[in-house]
């Protein structure tokens, strides 16, 4: 009976798509290819329902991220001059740079998508891997940004405008040090920061220029989780396209874990300009 | 035996886009852009860059961030458009993403709304006040300390955070 039944839905869909030749009767191999999961009719309503998933998912992304954007709005509007100060202790050089080599991986994760839409599976492979080198240099050049801010005590937290950091710099201490100071035993009034911005400054930040590096780390920091995530995603879709799982006629994890990549870009396009670049030249 | 089972359902193909359709066989058939035409897109994003990069170290006042977030949108339309084909995309997949954005914006504002207009609203209290404003707030800071600025401009006069006298 349910076969009578859908022979006749076949039916009907061939006379609207008014085409001379039959469709194939499903449960034939060529209309059920092994990709094809067994609730959707056909390739296409399976991957425009992947697509539109994967769509609202970034949806929920740009909301999560947004809770921070707006975090940075607020508090940029109410210490619009703080904000300006610490941001001089970004370094522009370095964050164009990362936005140079994920807009390049962007490509490179478009291209994969394409050469998996054609069927070159070696050049997707090729893209793919090109990509996630792009990932480990802005993981790397974002190692060395971090690393260089702990080292000056912009770490929010106990050691940011904690008494006696500015004296340390002044000595010339190890700022390092800071972390490992008791912080009963001196007042837990937060001091002034006095320290050399990447202009080669010496500019002192108020305490609650915390606030502006709370955010950098943050923002920087889930988006590099998303950085992380992404990798991983692309390995997996490199390792599937290796073992042979896609064809142009089902390329829809490629095409997914590159929209994931894209959206790892897309934060970074507005990151960049809000913490490098808003504020005044010096 | 559920793979059997008919489906009343009309495939993707009658609500998707021209572009992002299939055929009679229910294929997926979308647009393959040249790679040519990603290079040129790349390109482009890079000169937005450049641009964003070189406007940041001229002062235009307030309109340097309003520059910056106008390139950023430029940058990221362009990814969202090409990179991610949502320009040859099924249309409500646009919508879903757009609608994000449009949340956004009432989240902002609102918020906005209620930390920019505190310190107004609770005029009377008497017991707090806003450090920026000096006037009273429920979720300001205790009207008999001094406030973060003027213990600021104590330690270090001449870098002094902006108060509106």
């Amino acid at each position: 009976m349910f076969r009578r039944c859908r022979n006749m839905v076949v039916t009907e869909r061939t006379k609207m798509a008014n085409v001379s030749e039959p469709l194939q009767v499903p449960g034939h191999e060529e209309s059920h290819p092994d990709f094809l999961q067994h609730h959707f009719d056909t390739p296409a309503q399976q991957f425009g329902a992947a697509k539109l998933g994967m769509w609202v998912f970034i949806a929920t992304e740009i909301l999560m991220f947004g809770g921070l954007f707006c975090a940075y709005a607020i508090w940029r509007g109410q210490d619009p001059k703080v904000f300006d100060e610490a941001h001089h202790f970004l370094n522009k050089i370095l964050g164009a740079s990362n936005t140079i080599v994920l807009l390049f991986s962007s490509l490179t994760a478009a291209l994969a998508v394409r050469s998996s839409q054609v069927g070159k599976r070696n050049l997707t492979s090729f893209y793919l891997v090109v990509t996630i080198a792009c990932a480990c240099i802005f993981l790397v050049i974002k190692y060395f940004e971090y690393s260089h801010k702990f080292h000056l005590g912009l770490l929010p937290g106990h050691c940011f405008g904690h008494p006696g950091l500015s004296a340390a710099i002044q000595n010339g201490e190890e700022v390092g040090t800071c972390l490992r100071m008791d912080v009963n035993s001196a007042s837990v009034m937060p001091e002034w920061v006095r320290a050399v911005d990447e202009e080669g400054h010496v500019t002192l930040l108020s305490p609650r220029a915390n606030m502006f590096f709370g955010l950098y780390f943050v923002m920087t920091g889930l988006h590099g989780l998303h950085v992380v995530i992404g990798m991983s995603i692309l390995l997996w879709v490199l390792y599937k396209n290796v073992k042979g799982s896609f064809s142009p006629a089902y390329f829809t994890p490629v095409d997914l874990g590159a929209l994931y990549w894209h959206l790892v870009d897309l934060v970074w396009i507005y990151l960049f300009p809000l913490l490098y670049l808003v504020g005044k030249p010096e | 035996m559920a793979a059997d089972l008919p489906h009343t359902m009309e495939p993707a193909d009658s609500g998707a886009s021209a572009s992002t359709g299939a055929d009679a066989h229910g294929a997926v058939h979308v647009h393959i852009a040249s790679s040519r035409f990603y290079v040129g897109i790349f390109a482009a994003l890079i000169c937005l860059t450049i641009a964003t990069v070189k406007v940041s170290y001229y002062d235009f006042g307030a309109a340097n961030i309003v520059l910056a977030l106008v390139i950023a949108t430029m940058k990221a339309s362009l990814v969202a458009a090409f990179f991610m084909h949502l320009r040859h995309d099924n249309l409500f997949n646009t919508i879903a993403f757009l609608a994000a954005f449009v949340f956004l914006g009432i989240f902002i504002l609102l918020t906005y709304d209620d930390t920019g207009y505190r310190g107004q609203v609770d005029n009377d209290y008497g017991g707090k006040i806003d450090p920026r404003t000096g006037q009273g707030a429920a979720g300001g800071e205790p009207a008999t300390s001094a406030t973060a600025d003027s213990v600021a401009a104590e330690k270090a006069p001449g870098a002094v955070v902006g108060k509106k006298e």
